[in-house]
């Protein structure tokens, strides 16, 4: 087995090996590489459909939370709460009129929403849900999140060029350039992280942090509060969300990038956006509040099988589900904050996008690169509380 | 049988792209197949097991090299598309003359001769053989780096810089004489 993944995780169970036994029996083959084959199809088919929705409930909750904060009411007519929205709207946007400019660069305008969602959608595969309900835990985990979310700026970019419209083409150069811009500071941050975590794979940084705020990265040591913030900003300016929406800046382009797209194509953009904005608090969560990590390893098997004395098989599921609920909750929280944001601050100007990310952000996220690595030469890689904690013990008079 | 499909895929993947890059008329159209393309051979990389080197390949291809070329094609105007010739036909402006035609021809040849002698060794000296177990190229590949490789990188490095450098005194708004 090349990583761990979801099949890995299932195929210990005894249901799976009794499967393969029964299949493999009845149709003559080895048919562990056909079940492997079906594990990873059901799961991609459930956490894309499932990101699909949160994808829906984000434009939910940007609308409700918006209202909350202007003093009004928001959506509440479709279902409860007005919860059901979102699909009225997926609804609106199917029975829309297709309208492609007749002066647009078909092609361009035909493929470039397809990989904004394709980017998109590829950076699931490694997002940390939790230990075992993971597409897989590569390797290269976090480069490859990386490399694959680059994909959203070159859809944006094309989504800008192929309309033919001014206002298009000025919000999709906006957009590429940004998106450039801040992946510099964003990667140094994400470096230092990975020093201190000694590992590209998001199992490995969620595994050196712990449940409690105490033992998160973002609380390890002095820098790694800037690293955050750093991190923070960038991933604003990345995903194209206020402060940082000049590329859809309504006031001066009229909608940006997605200005002459309609229908289904404007909602791959709008879906693509959101879930973007969910992946990357999930990697903000995987990385610097440590993940899936649950307090007090209450997922572990050693408190819920040995402590608790649940049998093996059930204490397995309900500590993954337990890390499933500590991921999406810190997730959740990000992305409030981000929504909170969004409706807060006024949007930046182009030359002060580019000054706070070349002149502040960049070399600020350099020094934290250098001053990690000097802490971990220096405390051998040890949490400032671990160092507090030992002075305390040692003036306390223990040796 | 993975591996197979996954070579197969990728290895498709790069032909037809490189194949429709060649062939397309439109510059930007070309970019978008360049795309494929490279993402084919980062496909490639990955059967081959070297995967830090499939995601820098996406990391550096499709994030910045292919971004880089959609503005470079789009800042010097790209193909109009309006140049038609007598015959109503699509003009496409010629690349080169004959010199650089035939300059170009001849180390093609060279380069695929030498490529084939490079293949047919491989095809002779080892017999097929079961793939090496999988492991993680991140850290050999740091070390070697930051040893046997340390020049190579640090000259890199000052490329880099200079580059950033000129950007920075090219885009430098430039004094008023007055």
């Amino acid at each position: 087995m090349m990583n761990d993944n979801v099949v890995s995780f299932f195929s210990d169970s005894p249901p799976y090996q009794m499967l393969n036994e029964k299949l493999s029996w009845l149709l003559n083959f080895d048919t562990s590489g056909m079940l492997t084959f079906v594990i990873y199809f059901v799961a991609a088919f459930v956490i894309v459909n499932v990101m699909a929705l949160v994808g829906g409930l984000g434009t939910y909750a940007e609308r409700k939370i918006s209202a909350d904060l202007q003093m009004r009411q928001g959506p509440n007519r479709v279902g409860p709460f007005g919860l059901l929205q979102f699909l009225a709207d997926g609804v609106k946007m199917i029975m829309k009129e297709d309208i492609i400019p007749k002066t647009s660069d078909k092609y361009l305008f035909f493929i470039a929403p397809i990989l904004c969602m394709v980017g998109v959608f590829a950076t699931l595969a490694v997002l940390p849900f939790s230990s075992g309900f993971t597409l897989t835990h590569l390797n290269i985990g976090v480069f490859y999140v990386l490399g694959v979310s680059s994909l959203v700026g070159v859809g944006i970019f094309l989504g800008g060029y192929s309309s033919n419209s001014k206002w298009s083409m000025l919000g999709g150069m906006r957009g590429a350039s940004q998106i450039i811009s801040y992946e510099v500071p964003v990667t140094l941050s994400i470096i230092a992280m990975v020093l201190l975590g000694g590992g590209l794979n998001f199992k490995t940084i969620v595994g050196a942090q712990g449940g409690m705020p105490h033992e998160w990265f973002i609380f390890h040591n002095p820098f790694t509060i800037i690293s955050f913030v750093v991190f923070f900003i960038g991933m604003l300016a990345e995903t194209n969300r206020a402060p940082f929406d000049l590329p859809e800046a309504e006031s001066e382009l009229v909608s940006g990038y997605h200005t002459e797209f309609t229908g289904m194509r404007f909602a791959f953009f709008a879906l693509a956006e959101y879930v973007e904005v969910f992946v990357v608090c999930g990697v903000a969560a995987a990385l610097y509040l440590g993940g899936y990590q649950v307090p007090f390893g209450l997922s572990s098997m050693e408190v819920l099988h040995t402590k608790i004395g649940l049998p093996m098989a059930p204490a397995k599921m309900i500590g993954q589900f337990l890390e499933i609920g500590g991921f999406v909750t810190k997730t959740v929280l990000l992305y409030y904050v981000v929504i909170w944001i969004r409706w807060t601050l006024p949007r930046l100007r182009v030359d002060q996008l580019m000054t706070l990310c070349w002149k502040y952000l960049t070399p600020i996220a350099l020094f934290n690169l250098v001053g990690v690595a000097v802490w971990i030469y220096l405390f051998n890689g040890e949490s400032m509380w671990n160092l507090v904690f030992k002075t305390g013990a040692a003036a306390a008079g223990h040796h | 049988m993975f591996d197979n499909f996954l070579f197969l895929s990728s290895a498709s993947l790069t032909i037809v792209g490189a194949l429709a890059v060649v062939l397309a008329p439109n510059l930007m159209h070309a970019c978008t197949y360049l795309l494929t393309a490279l993402v084919g051979v980062s496909g490639l990389y990955v059967t081959l097991s070297a995967d830090f080197l499939a995601a820098t390949q996406l990391v550096v291809y499709v994030g910045g090299v292919v971004i880089l070329m959609l503005f470079a094609i789009m800042l010097t105007g790209g193909n109009d598309n309006k140049s038609v010739n007598k015959f109503g036909i699509e003009k496409v402006a010629p690349m080169g003359n004959a010199k650089t035609f035939t300059l170009a021809g001849f180390s093609a040849f060279v380069m695929a001769l030498v490529i084939l002698k490079i293949i047919a060794n491989v095809n002779k000296a080892t017999p097929k053989a079961e793939m090496a177990p999988y492991e993680t190229t991140v850290e050999r590949i740091g070390e070697l780096l930051i040893t046997d490789h340390v020049l190579a990188f640090e000259i890199s490095s000052v490329l880099l810089l200079g580059a950033l450098i000129g950007a920075a005194l090219i885009a430098r708004p430039r004094r008023r004489e007055q």
